[in-house]
């Protein structure tokens, strides 16, 4: 456990930070509070954009924009690699035939060009977002969860439980769940850090919501702006999306790297 | 081996299948955008019988069956449709666009490969730089191509006065030589390059680093050495000879990040390659295009993960190398 105290304080801190702008900083981030590409000062605390958009606000959205993807992609991955990889590693037969062969299409897929694929022609909206990476995510968790499912399957305890009439739900609850949940929520955080990534790339490209604030699309904004390159702008305007990305990405991905040994430790 | 292939084929079948089906489950059909006068809201929008005669014209009326055979069909005879955007022929922009992609892709492939192992084979002789390059590359490996490449584009491509900012050559350039030439096309692609490795090299670095670590433990290394071989021959001959197999299985895989990793990172330097047209292509709605370099895309990853798969079952020691 003491592992995960260092990621897990750190991620504490970004979410403060970012709860800070989101919450008690006085600016908004939709609406222009500043002169246009207004430099840091003690008002506007990270500049503004060339709408004179605050930036600080703006990324404090953005962090709990990606967040709430991350979050909701990550549960559908958890609940879909759940049911379909306990479902197949228990029931076998065809059922695991379907699965695997479903796992291994997702696994062998490139995924930004499908993700391009399908989320040029469903449009642009965070819903379509979290499906499309909720969709890429479930495949090698639903492969774990099957091969620790069959590999507990034969166990006393269980077939007796069965022997005794007891149902699927009944025997995920009391006989497997203690060895599944884990390993399912390992690669359910794992999830959260990889779509933050994804969407900002899907962001960058053009193909999230354009209206709400996201880490991408602030930067795609910025390196689209003519000759930015050449002027301090960037100092204030790109920075700060570029480094909460790569913090938050990598001390979530810290984080999931923490709790797979303190799970490999316990067993 | 054979249950791999047919895997793949399968997997294959099914992405077609879905990039296939996908446009036509959307509400409304190109020809109710068309009809509608360039796809502004109009009143003058075409009459019932008009869009039928379209319909029959583009086949768009017949069962999805024979919709899906006669695609099949065209894309097998290397028809891939008519771009919307660029009123040419898909294949034709596509195979403009692919040595560009390729350049890049490939230069920066290869490039991780020497780089990972390299620094791999530094990491197992020295402790100490061990702890540096692990820790920097886990960082990296997290770290989206995109990102890497507008951060080059920022801090060095602006500053440098050599290095471009964007494209594959300098446009409307004239060379005296083919050399010339040559070192133009090779400054535009320094950054792009730089940025792919960056992310392509740490999963190269960390499986050649797992590979040589394992070997390293092996009887045969210390009864080499125990015969008194020069120090270079066991590098060469035991090592790295045992080593490569993983390696070159994992250089295959890594493909399909770097296919992932190029559409990124051309949008970044604006490189002419198959991510610019796919940004454009999906900026403007131009279905065809779209499709292409999907297909093209998968069809990519997939053969290389063929290889990957080819690969290991070649170096199986179980089944003494049979396929």
């Amino acid at each position: 456990m003491r592992r995960i105290v260092l990621p897990g304080g750190l991620f504490a801190l970004i979410f403060v930070v970012f709860l800070w702008g989101a919450v008690l900083y006085p600016h908004s981030g939709e609406l222009p509070s500043a002169a246009s590409l207004e430099a840091p000062s003690a008002d506007h605390w990270l500049g503004a954009d060339n709408l004179g958009v605050d930036i600080y606000a703006q990324i404090s959205r953005g962090f709990f924009n990606s967040l709430f993807t991350g979050l909701s992609a990550a549960g559908i991955a958890f609940l879909a690699g759940g049911v379909l990889g306990v479902g197949a590693g228990y029931l076998g037969g065809w059922a695991d035939l379907a699965v695997e062969f479903l796992i291994s299409v997702f696994l062998s897929a490139p995924q930004l060009p499908v993700m391009i694929v399908i989320g040029a022609f469903w449009g642009q909206s965070r819903l379509n977002v979290i499906c499309i990476i909720a969709a890429f995510s479930w495949a090698p968790i639903a492969r774990q969860v099957r091969a620790r499912t069959m590999s507990i399957r034969r166990r006393d305890s269980l077939r007796l439980a069965r022997s005794w009439g007891g149902g699927l739900w009944y025997l995920f609850r009391f006989h497997m769940s203690r060895d599944v949940l884990p390993l399912l929520a390992v690669g359910g955080v794992g999830v959260i850090g990889r779509a933050v990534v994804q969407e900002s790339s899907l962001a960058f490209l053009g193909l999230s919501d354009p209206l709400a604030k996201s880490w991408g699309l602030m930067i795609a904004r910025c390196t689209g702006f003519r000759g930015i390159y050449f002027t301090p702008y960037w100092k204030w305007w790109l920075l700060p999306p570029v480094v909460s990305l790569v913090a938050t990405a990598v001390v979530l991905r810290m984080l999931a790297r923490a709790l797979e040994q303190s799970l490999l430790e316990e067993s | 081996m054979l249950k791999k292939i047919a895997l793949l084929l399968c997997s294959f079948a099914a992405i077609y299948l879905l990039n296939f089906t996908i446009p036509r489950l959307m509400p409304g059909d190109p020809l109710d955008y068309e009809g509608a006068s360039a796809g502004e809201e109009s009143t003058a929008e075409a009459s019932a019988e008009y869009k039928a005669y379209l319909r029959s014209y583009y086949g768009l009326d017949k069962p999805f069956a024979a919709q899906l055979a006669g695609a099949v069909g065209r894309n097998l005879r290397g028809d891939l449709g008519y771009s919307v955007h660029y009123r040419r022929p898909v294949t034709e922009i596509l195979a403009q666009r692919l040595p560009w992609t390729a350049l890049i892709m490939g230069a920066s492939l290869g490039l991780s490969l020497v780089l990972g192992v390299a620094l791999a084979l530094v990491c197992v002789r020295h402790r100490g730089a061990d702890r540096a390059i692990y820790g920097l590359l886990s960082g990296l490996a997290e770290t989206p191509s995109f990102l890497v490449g507008v951060l080059l584009l920022f801090f060095v491509a602006a500053r440098v006065d050599w290095i471009p900012l964007s494209g594959a050559v300098t446009p409307f350039g004239s060379y005296p030589t083919e050399w010339a030439r040559a070192l133009d096309i090779l400054r535009h692609a320094l950054l792009p390059v730089a940025a792919l490795t960056a992310v392509t090299a740490p999963e190269l670095y960390f499986t050649a680093r797992a590979s040589f670590l394992a070997i390293l433990e092996r009887p045969y290394l210390l009864n080499a050495r125990a015969k008194g071989l020069p120090e270079g021959r066991v590098a060469r001959r035991y090592i790295l000879a045992n080593a490569l197999p993983p390696i070159a299985a994992r250089f295959f895989l890594s493909v399909g990040g770097a296919v992932s990793g190029t559409l990124l990172v051309e949008n970044v330097f604006a490189y002419p390659g198959l991510g610019t047209v796919m940004r454009e292509a999906v900026k403007y709605r131009d279905y065809p295009m779209i499709q292409g370099v999907f297909l093209l895309s998968t069809a990519l990853v997939l053969l290389s993960l063929l290889a990957a798969d080819v690969l290991n079952g070649l170096t199986d020691r179980r089944r003494g190398g049979r396929l």
